[in-house]
């Protein structure tokens, strides 16, 4: 014990027995001012239990305002005073409440308690908040007990159940109750109860709960002795165990003498030459590893060399020992039913982590989708390859931005935005297809280098104009957040509805497509923009719109990507790639082969990051080395297009 | 109008292939009938080729042509591509330090001269504008890079030039060159005591080290995972995983290290990621109502001016270590922060740990100068070791003869306007190169003073190497 404990421990005996003094909680923290200006967790532990148990009426509030950073030192006198900031400094009460006038901010150490101080804090304070009138408090109390469970905590969990009102933090406290009790009921039967009444619940929390019952030791001991002790397994050496494992189990025990390593056996040998013979056996005879243990024990049944078990003792002495697994936890009915419920538990959860890799497969399938979809018009309809289809994206985003700074309110910005990236974005696209793409329609290298120039330039545009900074695109609140199935199933909302707008899209192309004059005149003048022209199509015209529809549905690509990633000039160039393999895979000219793609290739990425999720990188590359064998056998893409319309 | 197919093979995002000599194959093929004269062509690109040259073309060279009466400083920060988000302003730092001392009467009776060249995030690019500004511009000192990577592909050009290099990023060490001064942090000065705050003060029982996919990270996290099984966490119990730069999709990833959690021991996050694909991630985070409570991150390259970026109210008390914070109250730091608003224009603007760095290194070298008399590199080499310099955070900084800094390590939690609460301040500790906590390099010391080498074998007593070829 340190000394500001002993101090410390002193005090709080004299204290309690000077009871009912108004000043408890100041002269407790004045006599440990240095350990609670510079607190640790692993040190301010005694301070605050004895803050908490002090009697004081004041404790609670000062605990609280000491986690809030509402507690600071006054450096004129070393008092500690409860503050509250204001325009240019504090405002001060004494710890009691009253009031102490203001204070410039140079006179006060505010007090900044860490993350793991406020945790104990929080614990000292649960048995006053979890009866408090303010649903806050209650709320911030049962969180304490969530994160540090202990057996202190039943007992006023379950004496507040009756009082408490809101159904919600009800049905947390009884959740609560359930998983305290199944870890530390001195009732056996309460435990199993307790276990059985979550079946085959997917709770984190009961899993973190359930997973410490069934921490194991292990243990060795002679072959008919019986363990003390509630056994989990046998085990096997050479199968369940190694023997090596297994050995040096049994020498950490002292059940057996140090094992003998092939160099220190050789060392022992070659020290013990005697007229060319080693313990009686003749040098050109150790051959064998077998002929070598005989001469060692030999040679230390002489007491030549020390004892030390050799090869063939090890096997002796691992069959003369039994090798266990015990529980930490002695109740065997408890560790039964934890077993049995996490067996439970574990099928559930293999079934749902399927589910939710299916749904985030779906929602980078979606997003591909979406940044795909201009692409889709514009190389996949008029064959123009765009490398500067991502600054596009790029642009929409910063569209976004450049809204939420005029318009503060973030769903109407949004709102604004979608339309208005739309237009930008169009504008640009068809200056760019009026200046240089009409130009080289039959050349697509030339388009290529062209568009991909353009790329670079605009990506240094953007830079000059926004800076290189990352921008905020904040999303509406009602967007954020996830949608929690439960503690394995849930995807964020903000990508649910990047979901539902590629759908949307999806939608909009279709009909664009095939329920609008434009969209016949679109894939006239792409089957043959001579014969279209002769029919009184504008294909000049036509391409111009339809390159600008294509760039402007990836501006609002752009805002939906910049609502869950970040608005950089470099956004676009992330998704050009797997926008080009989106169209490419799926089938050039159809924009069910785009959904199929981006389909293939967000399913495909997230199985590989499954089997391999220390590398995302490598799930990558894995991934296109796929989409190489795939376009080998495949060449057109999953959705072919078939006869003319294929334009061969 | 081209109704082929295109063939499309690269590595997956952009970014990488700027970084990587990746190429893509691109063939455009026509099918049967087709009477384009491409028919069957395979045309191979560089996209970095095109990209280099690109910026080559945009980016005008600012090299100024010599004038005997100043003594030139050249400023090697990218100020495109990638890195630019957080290279620009340490351009704009050098160029208020050197407006600053130019203010002052500049140095040995000289005006000091800033020559801003761009290496455009470009690694290789980094070698060939440090041979510039040594053989073209003839500069006396350089003060540049950020990323390891760039570090060390400029390593060898300074040292067969015998240049001078102030690197002022906290880096992963396993490094010490005669020609460079590290004024960033070593793994010792900020990785390790941030894991040494998770065991003590949160009690993490379970780690996972998500980096980017590059030098930094790969080696930091090496060394943290070496040093938690030093200190008896189990193999299993620490999740590594790496992305490539501007990784954006961190759904799955988040969900793996939310799900660390279920044997119930409390998880905490160590996070080298690196530039932009830091604000995919704290979104997530975010989003999937990770709090700082329940799943702390600590993050080693998220400073003030990366949250700037952010909505930061969702991260509240989520932490990071660094050596320098903006809410620091001391007076330098206070005439600090005052400076860079006015040099820059722009009250909005923070100030962050890698420029603090600069402002230490740069006013050590004008000392160091002013001691030598001279700009001579070698000179000034002998008179930096054993400057010191007050902190903008309170405290001496020395320069070590391992060309490394003494700097306090501060852990700070993200407050809801953006800066940091400082919670944690310690004792200035010395910089060290080689880290105790692997292996290979328990044995390597760096002393440029006494031993005249950078990578000395204190078992062999032998100095393994002048050069920095590692």
């Amino acid at each position: 014990m340190s000394m500001p404990l002993r101090l410390l421990a002193v005090l709080v005996c004299c204290l309690w027995a000077g009871l009912a003094q108004a000043q408890i909680a100041q002269d407790i923290l004045q006599s440990n001012s240095t350990l609670v200006e510079k607190a640790s967790r692993t040190t301010i532990g005694p301070v605050i239990e004895a803050l908490a148990g002090s009697g004081d009426p004041a404790a609670a509030v000062i605990l609280g305002a000491w986690a809030e950073k509402g507690l600071g030192l006054r450096k004129s006198d070393g008092r500690f005073v409860l503050i509250a900031p204001n325009a240019d400094g504090y405002t001060l009460r004494d710890l009691q409440g009253n009031d102490l006038g203001l204070a410039p901010k140079s006179e006060i150490t505010e007090l900044r308690p860490n993350a793991g101080v406020r945790g104990l804090i929080a614990t000292a304070l649960v048995q006053f908040n979890l009866s408090d009138p303010d649903r806050a408090k209650r709320a911030a109390a049962l969180a304490s007990i969530a994160t540090d469970p202990t057996a202190e905590g039943l007992a006023p969990l379950r004496a507040s159940l009756a009082s408490e009102s809101d159904a919600v933090l009800l049905a947390q406290k009884q959740r609560l109750e359930r998983l305290l009790t199944l870890r530390f009921d001195p009732d056996s039967a309460a435990r199993v109860a307790a276990i059985e009444s979550f079946g085959a619940d997917l709770g984190l929390d009961l899993r973190g709960a359930l997973n410490p019952l069934l921490a194991t030791r292990r243990v060795a001991l002679a072959v008919g002795g019986s363990a003390q002790g509630n056994l989990a397994q046998t085990l096997v050496p050479g199968k369940t165990i190694t023997e090596v494992d297994a050995y040096a189990l049994l020498e950490a025990g002292g059940l057996a003498p140090a094992r003998l390593t092939i160099e220190a056996q050789r060392a022992a040998l070659l020290a013990n030459i005697e007229n060319g013979a080693v313990g009686g056996i003749v040098v050109a005879d150790l051959n064998t590893q077998t002929a070598r243990d005989r001469a060692y024990t030999a040679l230390e049944t002489a007491g030549k060399v020390p004892v030390a078990t050799t090869e063939d003792e090890v096997a002796i002495a691992l069959a003369q020992h039994q090798f266990l697994d015990l529980y930490l936890e002695p109740d065997a009915a408890v560790t039964t039913a934890a077993k049995a419920a996490l067996a439970r538990i574990s099928q559930q959860v293999g079934l749902m982590q399927t589910a939710d890799l299916a749904l985030d497969g779906l929602s980078l399938a979606s997003i591909y989708f979406l940044a795909a979809i201009g692409l889709a018009i514009t190389f996949g309809v008029m064959g123009v390859i765009n490398m500067a289809h991502g600054e596009f994206i790029t642009i929409g985003a910063y569209t976004g931005f450049v809204v939420q700074q005029w318009v503060p309110n973030y769903t109407a910005s949004i709102v604004i935005a979608l339309p208005l990236a739309f237009a930008v974005t169009f504008a640009v696209g068809v200056a760019m297809e009026r200046l240089v793409i009409r130009h080289l329609y039959k050349r697509p290298l030339e388009t290529l280098l062209a568009t991909f120039g353009i790329s670079i330039a605009l990506q240094q545009i953007l830079k000059n104009v926004f800076g290189t900074q990352a921008r905020p695109l904040t999303s509406p609140a009602w967007l954020d957040g996830a949608w929690v199935l439960n503690d394995v199933v849930s995807i964020s909302y903000i990508r649910i509805a990047i979901f539902v707008l590629a759908l949307l899209f999806l939608g909009f192309f279709l009909w664009l497509m095939k329920r609008t004059r434009l969209g016949l005149e679109v894939r006239a003048v792409t089957q043959n923009p001579t014969m279209a022209a002769s029919m009184g199509i504008n294909p000049d015209r036509i391409n111009m719109l339809t390159f600008g529809i294509g760039s402007g549905i990836a501006g609002i690509a752009g805002v939906a990507i910049g609502l869950f990633a970040k608005v950089t000039s470099e956004l676009g160039t992330d998704y050009i790639v797997q926008s080009f393999m989106t169209v490419v895979v799926g089938g050039v000219g159809n924009i069910w082969g785009a959904l199929a793609g981006a389909t293939m290739i967000g399913g495909l990425q997230k199985a590989i990051e499954w089997l391999n999720p220390s590398n995302t990188l490598a799930a990558q590359t894995y991934m296109i080395l796929f989409i190489i064998l795939f376009i080998q056998f495949r060449p057109r893409g999953i959705i072919a297009l078939k006869g003319r319309a294929a334009g061969d | 109008m081209c109704g082929g197919k295109l063939v499309w093979t690269a590595f997956p995002t952009a970014r990488v292939q700027q970084t990587l000599p990746g190429q893509y194959a691109l063939s455009l093929c026509k099918g049967k009938g087709a009477v384009q004269p491409h028919r069957g062509m395979i045309m191979k690109l560089s996209r970095r080729a095109l990209l280099a040259s690109g910026i080559a073309a945009f980016a005008a060279p600012s090299i100024a042509f010599a004038q005997a009466e100043t003594i030139k400083i050249g400023v090697l920060h990218s100020l495109s591509g990638t890195m630019a988000i957080s290279e620009t302003t340490l351009k704009d730092t050098m160029l208020m330090l050197i407006e600053a001392q130019n203010a002052k009467g500049g140095l040995l009776g000289k005006k000091l001269e800033a020559v801003v060249v761009d290496p455009a995030s470009d690694w290789p690019l980094f070698a060939e504008k440090a041979r510039e500004l040594l053989t073209v511009s003839n500069v006396d000192v350089m003060f540049g890079c950020w990323t390891s990577v760039s570090r060390k592909s400029v390593l060898p050009v300074i040292e067969e030039l015998n240049g001078l290099l102030f690197y002022p990023v906290q880096y992963e060490g396993e490094e010490s060159s005669k020609n460079v001064f590290y004024t960033g942090a070593a793994p010792n000065q900020q990785a390790i005591p941030a894991v040494d705050y998770y065991l003590e003060e949160l009690g993490i029982e379970k780690f996972a080290l998500l980096g980017t996919d590059y030098v930094y990270p790969r080696t930091t996290n090496n060394i943290l995972e070496s040093y938690l099984i030093s200190k008896g966490i189990a193999k299993e119990d620490i999740f590594v995983n790496y992305t490539p730069f501007g990784h954006s999709d961190w759904s799955k990833i988040v969900g793996d290290v939310v799900a660390l959690g279920a044997d119930g021991k409390k998880v905490g996050v160590i996070s080298t990621i690196n530039g932009d694909a830091n604000i995919g991630f704290y979104k997530e985070l975010a989003a999937a109502g990770v709090t700082a409570d329940k799943l702390p991150v600590v993050a080693f390259s998220v400073g003030e001016e990366e949250l700037s970026g952010l909505d930061t109210s969702n991260l509240v008390g989520h932490l990071a270590a660094w050596n320098y914070f903006m809410s620091a109250e001391t007076p330098e730091n206070a005439e600090f922060i005052a400076a860079w608003k006015a040099f820059i224009k722009d009250d909005k603007r923070v100030t962050n740990d890698p420029m603090e760095a600069h402002y230490i290194g740069f006013n050590m070298w004008v000392n160091a100068v002013t001691q030598a008399g001279t700009t001579d590199v070698d000179a000034v080499s002998a008179a930096m070791i054993g400057q010191t310099f007050p902190n903008l955070t309170g405290g001496m900084s020395e320069m070590l003869a391992n060309h490394h800094l003494t700097k306090p390590v501060l852990i700070g939690e993200i407050r809801a306007d953006g800066q940091f609460d400082i919670i944690s301040q310690t004792d200035p500790v010395p910089g060290d190169a080689w880290t105790d906590f692997l292996p290979e390099s328990a044995v390597l010391e760096a002393d440029w003073k006494g031993l005249g080498c950078g990578m000395y074998n204190t078992e062999t007593k032998t100095c393994v190497q002048l050069t920095s070829n590692y």
